[in-house]
């Protein structure tokens, strides 16, 4: 029998007493899975990670584009499509993950056409899973980098523009450096909340071992199959990562140019 | 070098009616109160200012910047403006030295090394302008603006956010820039004493619209309108009546029971018309006696204010008690004039020292 805390106590044929806060909760497992226990699920790990980076590294172009967009115009319906930029930040996980599977389920306009017309399958598949993943962080990437274009002092531009720099000059010149902390943000923000989504992740993707399971799906189950001290691993990675993303966060945030005046 | 014309018109969302031209190694400060257009017209030269309702025309010699008729409008990197923004709007990310290489156009540049020296900034390339003094940075801006061999500078308030040490420094440093510089430059302000001391002719600018422009001397003697003599902060402005005499002489009746002075016809008034006039610049004094000088009043002191070398001193004239004079005579001056609040004196006033407008402003945009 692995070590096992000391809230825990497996009884004869899995049958266990669970004891979370308000009271205790009888679950039923098989002594089998209790044997399986591993460290770090390094497939899922891997999954995670490469989510994680996709997600950054593809919404990262777009996320500049839209942010800048959106920080530099002024229009009728803006607050609305701010609005709904920034409401998978606030619906629950599940719900965002419930119509994320209806949207991409082959009963759909989009899962049909798919279906018809290539391999690709955005249900219970890596693609769906950084799709949906896409879609959710987009508040995550673009807020940070909206707020600093927005900072940006618009004569700085226009000195741009006299020193003779183009649009695209000043864009790479000025405008990127000097928004840079918010990019960093961006990144770093997206990319930890890509490690740690869970809801959306397990309606869209299910757990498919190599495909997608990812850590906070594999804690998950590690938890559900009593192999605390794997879950404790892994769990402490993705604190770790969290951490390091935040502090990336707080030291880009302090380093920004435009403070320095 | 070529001579900058300016000539443009706009509805929104700043009203604007105004031209000038500023010839070339020439300085034109663009005088007026805050949010008077003084930047919208710089911002036009340059090319800033965006505005579909912008007419008019934006020219350096054969060089045409700006013109609606024809359907011209460069964008601002064509136009080869060196413009000081009034808060530098150095990039703050970069080190001086790449603030001025940045803006560098052709090989012709001289060394940026070299420019620095010139500026008084050697040793200052690799600081950021968050570690440069406000002087620093505008100088900085300065050589910014210089380093692209514009064909002309535009300069917005460029001495607004600098303590008054230096911008003394500056003021020199820019008559110094004079002498070497021959392109046009344009200086928006709205301090009158800095215009007076920089510019060559001034503009001065209300609401939009160009009011009048020339000498600062010949402009502050002679506003051409009672705006313009609020604006040039001349205190001394009258309601009257003008009347024609013998050729040359006019007769100005200040108020209803008679206080007449002469003054000088230009031939530019009818007889009988109202107008505004102001005591402008020299050509006043106080005395003792009334001397036999032709314009001579009476006047009671009222108030009398030491201001250091200066006094500010008010003046009610016997004749027309609902009237106030205000002078800023030297206060030596007024000691020996044993001059007390209370007491009278002699207001001598030279017929050149009084200026006629009619009442009604000339339409705008009619600057001579």
């Amino acid at each position: 029998m692995q070590k096992m805390h000391g809230f825990m106590r497996p009884k004869a044929h899995g049958r266990v007493i669970f004891c979370a806060g308000s009271g205790f909760v009888p679950i039923r497992r098989s002594a089998q899975r209790l044997r399986h226990n591993r460290r770090m699920d390094w497939q899922a790990a891997r999954v995670s990670l490469l989510l994680a980076v996709l997600t950054a590294a593809l919404l990262l172009p777009p996320g500049v584009a839209v942010a800048r967009w959106l920080a530099l115009t002024s229009w009728r319906g803006k607050p609305l499509a701010e609005a709904l930029l920034m409401l998978p930040l606030l619906l629950p996980p599940t719900v965002v993950g419930f119509y994320l599977l209806l949207l991409f389920g082959q009963a759909s306009i989009i899962g049909a056409w798919l279906a018809a017309h290539s391999s690709v399958r955005l249900v219970f598949s890596f693609d769906g899973l950084l799709l949906a993943s896409l879609l959710i962080n987009l508040p995550f990437m673009v807020q940070p980098i909206q707020r600093t274009f927005a900072a940006i002092p618009h004569s700085l531009r226009e000195a741009a523009w006299v020193c003779g720099l183009g649009r695209w000059r000043t864009f790479t010149r000025i405008e990127l450096p000097l928004a840079w902390p918010g990019l960093v943000s961006g990144v770093a923000l997206t990319a930890a909340h890509t490690l740690g989504e869970f809801g959306v992740v397990l309606m869209v993707g299910g757990s498919i071992p190599g495909q997608t399971r990812t850590l906070s799906i594999a804690i998950f189950d590690r938890v559900q199959a009593f192999d605390l001290h794997a879950a404790h691993v892994m769990a402490l990675a993705l604190v770790l990562c969290s951490v390091v993303a935040v502090a990336l966060v707080f030291a880009a945030d302090r380093r920004r140019p435009l403070q320095e005046r | 070098m070529a001579t900058l014309q300016v000539q443009v018109r706009n509805a929104t969302p700043m009203e604007l009616d105004a031209s000038f031209e500023c010839a070339a190694g020439e300085v034109v400060a663009l005088v007026g109160p805050s949010g008077s257009g003084k930047t919208s017209l710089l911002r036009a030269i340059a090319g800033l200012l965006k505005s579909r309702t912008l007419r008019g025309r934006v020219a350096i010699g054969d060089d045409v910047w700006f013109d609606s008729e024809r359907g011209v409008e460069l964008a601002p990197q064509q136009r080869r403006a060196g413009l000081v923004f009034q808060h530098y709007a150095l990039f703050p990310h970069l080190t001086a030295a790449e603030n001025v290489a940045i803006a560098r156009r052709g090989a012709g540049a001289s060394p940026i090394a070299e420019v620095f020296r010139r500026l008084g900034l050697a040793g200052l390339e690799h600081r950021r302008p968050a570690h440069l003094s406000g002087g620093q940075q505008q100088r900085v801006a300065l050589a910014r603006a210089l380093a692209g061999e514009p064909k002309v500078l535009l300069l917005d308030e460029p001495f607004s956010a600098v303590d008054a040490p230096s911008r003394q420094t500056l003021y020199h440093e820019l008559a110094a820039l004079r002498q070497t510089l021959s392109t046009p430059m344009v200086l928006v302000t709205h301090d009158l004493a800095e215009a007076r001391r920089l510019a060559d002719r001034v503009v001065i600018v209300d609401r939009g619209h160009s009011l009048q422009s020339g000498s600062p001397a010949h402009v502050f003697a002679s506003p051409r309108n009672a705006r313009v003599a609020e604006l040039v902060g001349i205190q001394n402005h009258f309601e009257g009546t003008f009347h024609k005499q013998e050729p040359g002489w006019g007769r100005l009746d200040w108020g209803r029971d008679g206080l007449s002075l002469r003054v000088i016809d230009k031939n530019r008034l009818p007889d009988g018309c109202a107008v505004t006039w102001v005591i402008a610049g020299e050509g006043v004094d106080l005395a003792r006696e009334a001397g036999g000088e032709t314009n001579a009043l009476r006047c009671e002191i009222v108030e009398q204010l030491a201001l250091g070398e200066t006094s500010l001193c008010t003046l009610r004239p016997v004749a027309l008690p609902g009237e106030r004079v205000t002078l800023n005579p030297a206060t030596s001056h007024l000691r020996l004039l044993a001059a007390q609040v209370g007491g009278s004196l002699w207001l001598r006033i030279a017929p050149e020292a009084i200026h006629i407008m009619p009442v009604k402003a000339l339409e705008p945009g009619q600057a001579t």
